[in-house]
């Protein structure tokens, strides 16, 4: 039999784990909500992002959370340079175009990854010096805590660009309605730039966290993709607190099941979940999308 | 556009359908005129063939972008193991003729029709990226449970088939069925299930108002195309007579497939054959160039066909001959 004190551990930690899906998730759901475009790339970006934290750690000692903001400015790039070079051709063609070239993109992502990094699965260690939170039965180790502030950090502060700056007002009109964004002067493919490097920089940043928690191997996109796409699809399309109570919600479902069925039902318990959401409440908890688009 | 492409389609097609023909009678000499490595080669080929052919129907003529396929190529080698040699996943043994490896291999392809059939109408309830994404978890649900259930799966250990009908008559049956999907593939898309699919991929909408029921074309394109795939994973596991559940259901299946449907052009009856050659070609020739960097390449070429060659060799083909003989005709008409 299970304790309540173990269950009550695998449920805090499933809560810090929560927060770094939220901050993956969001930024799929920001190219989704204005782009139209879901990026199968993101879980790819996600693994580059924890990768770059990863070198720094392992070749430089730099802190992860120093790794963290390096990833995020390299992966904002990359972000940038796809919607430049590719989906730019390819966005407003219809759904089929855009979902083969980013699957394209996330095929060179993962070989190039397996290529030079090697397919062993690597981390990074957090070393602050402090010890964890004694909660009575809950221990809230350094590592995980700290993943999680900066996580829903991160999410704030994404939420206060688009809800109190001209560039977030901006992006918000073209994924209102991208013609009469135009109309008012908003220069859509600069927003559109915008949103697939923000998007890509968040994938960095969660995938940076990530590496202080898991070990990462090139393969570990597919994964994060779908557990990105489900945060989305549980929360809502456009919802930010949908996004952030998806995550929660995902990442303590996942330990849970873990803890009951063993460690290889946890992706199984995330994409029924996620099959199930999509199925019985597409428009999600929060939202307004729907699996109908 | 589409009826253009449809009306010009009809004669050439009838060519390619003969021209199959043809192709499909050299490939049942290749095991006795060249080396068993050809024979390998030819093989793969076939498998391939048959995987780009029955994506090509979902996704080319009925607009659904599977990126499942892999499950469904996965099923088909399982059953196909489990009816050739079931002693290894504990179940009972099958009276001979069942037990044979041709009904294994049919069976390879309705057990994937099955589980289409269950699946469907839950997957077509999701519509554009849902789809597609729905039937990459779909696909990874599958492949999970089964790499746990190492009692019928093998585990990592895998799955050693005892089916014992030798290399070449193998061979030969698969350029049977392959033949007989891609010709099978051609009088679908040629009727009027055809052009129902074809009608719900231009327009879902428009079609269901003139009395075309999406769902059920959908899922006629969903099970036929299962079956197809099924087809394909049990021809692959009576040839290698070894899969796992990580090789033999991984997404690389479904990355293959659309590398040759794209390459050869989605929605035509001679795309997959096509894209197949240059597939093969491809994966040959890079793979000894550049090692592990194979897959980047295929990665690139998606892109690079999906941005500037969007209708894939064929379609870029049969423009430019179309082209030509219209400049032809203008020149002699003078």
């Amino acid at each position: 039999m299970v304790s309540i004190d173990l269950l009550a551990q695998t449920v805090s930690n499933g809560v810090l784990l929560g927060g770094i899906y939220a901050l993956a998730a969001l930024g799929l759901s920001l190219i989704f909500g204005i782009m139209d475009v879901v990026n199968l790339a993101h879980g790819h970006l996600l693994m580059l992002g924890g990768y770059v934290a990863i070198v720094l750690f392992t070749m430089a000692g730099l802190s992860p959370l120093v790794g963290m903001l390096a990833a995020m400015i390299v992966l904002f790039v990359i972000g940038v340079v796809l919607q430049r070079a590719l989906l730019e051709r390819v966005v407003d063609e219809g759904i089929e175009q855009p979902i083969l070239v980013l699957f394209g993109v996330a095929l060179v992502f993962q070989n190039l990854g397996q290529h030079f990094l090697g397919s062993d699965s690597q981390s990074t260690e957090l070393t602050l010096g402090l010890g964890g939170i004694d909660l009575g039965p809950v221990l809230l180790s350094p590592s995980r805590t700290v993943t999680f502030i900066v996580a829903v950090l991160l999410v704030v502060l994404t939420w206060l660009f688009l809800e109190y700056t001209s560039t977030g007002h901006a992006i918000r009109a073209t994924s209102q309605n991208r013609a009469a964004a135009r109309y008012v002067g908003i220069d859509t493919d600069r927003i559109y730039m915008l949103t697939m490097g923000v998007g890509a920089a968040l994938a960095g940043a969660a995938g940076s966290l990530l590496s202080m928690l898991f070990p990462i191997d090139p393969y570990v996109g597919w994964s994060y993709l779908l557990k990105s796409f489900a945060v989305v699809v549980l929360g809502g399309v456009g919802s930010i607190i949908g996004t952030l109570v998806g995550g929660i919600i995902l990442g303590t479902a996942e330990n849970v099941t873990a803890l009951f069925l063993g460690g290889s039902y946890r992706d199984v318990m995330t994409f029924t979940i996620f099959l199930l959401v999509l199925l019985l409440k597409p428009e999600g908890l929060f939202g307004s999308g729907g699996g109908g688009e | 556009m589409n009826t253009e492409r449809f009306a010009l389609g009809v004669p050439s097609s009838k060519r390619t359908v003969a021209a199959a023909f043809v192709v499909f009678a050299a490939m049942l000499v290749v095991p006795f005129v060249t080396t068993a490595y050809y024979t390998g080669l030819a093989m793969t080929a076939l498998v391939f063939l048959m995987l780009g052919v029955s994506w090509n129907l979902l996704a080319g003529y009925a607009g659904q972008i599977s990126l499942g396929h892999a499950a469904f190529f996965g099923l088909g080698a399982y059953v196909a193991a489990w009816v050739t040699t079931p002693a290894a996943a504990g179940l009972p043994a099958l009276p001979f003729p069942l037990s044979h490896p041709i009904v294994a291999l049919v069976l390879g392809g309705v057990g994937a029709a099955l589980v289409a059939l269950v699946t469907g109408p839950v997957m077509f309830r999701l519509r554009g990226h849902y789809f597609a994404i729905g039937t990459l978890a779909l696909a990874a649900i599958i492949r999970l449970v089964l790499t746990d259930k190492r009692s019928i799966s093998g585990g990592s250990t895998g799955y050693y088939l005892n089916a014992g009908m030798g290399e070449v008559p193998t061979y030969l049956l698969t350029v049977v069925v392959a033949a007989l999907a891609t010709i099978g593939i051609y009088f679908v898309v040629n009727s009027r299930l055809g052009l129902g699919m074809r009608a719900i991929h231009d327009d879902e909408t428009a079609a269901s108002g003139l009395g075309v029921d999406p769902l059920r074309y959908k899922m006629y394109a969903f099970l036929v195309s299962a079956f197809i795939a099924g087809l394909a994973g049990a021809a692959y596991a009576l040839n290698s007579l070894y899969i796992n559940p990580t090789s033999t259901l991984a997404v690389t299946w479904t990355v293959d497939t659309l590398v040759i449907v794209i390459l050869g052009g989605m929605g035509t009856v001679a795309g997959p054959l096509f894209g197949t050659v240059v597939f093969m070609i491809i994966d040959n020739g890079l793979t000894s160039v550049l090692g592990g960097l194979a897959t980047t390449v295929e990665g690139v070429i998606i892109i690079l066909v999906v941005i500037f060659l969007p209708n894939g060799i064929y379609g870029y083909l049969k423009s430019y001959v179309a082209e030509r003989r219209g400049t032809d005709d203008a020149a002699t008409s003078d």
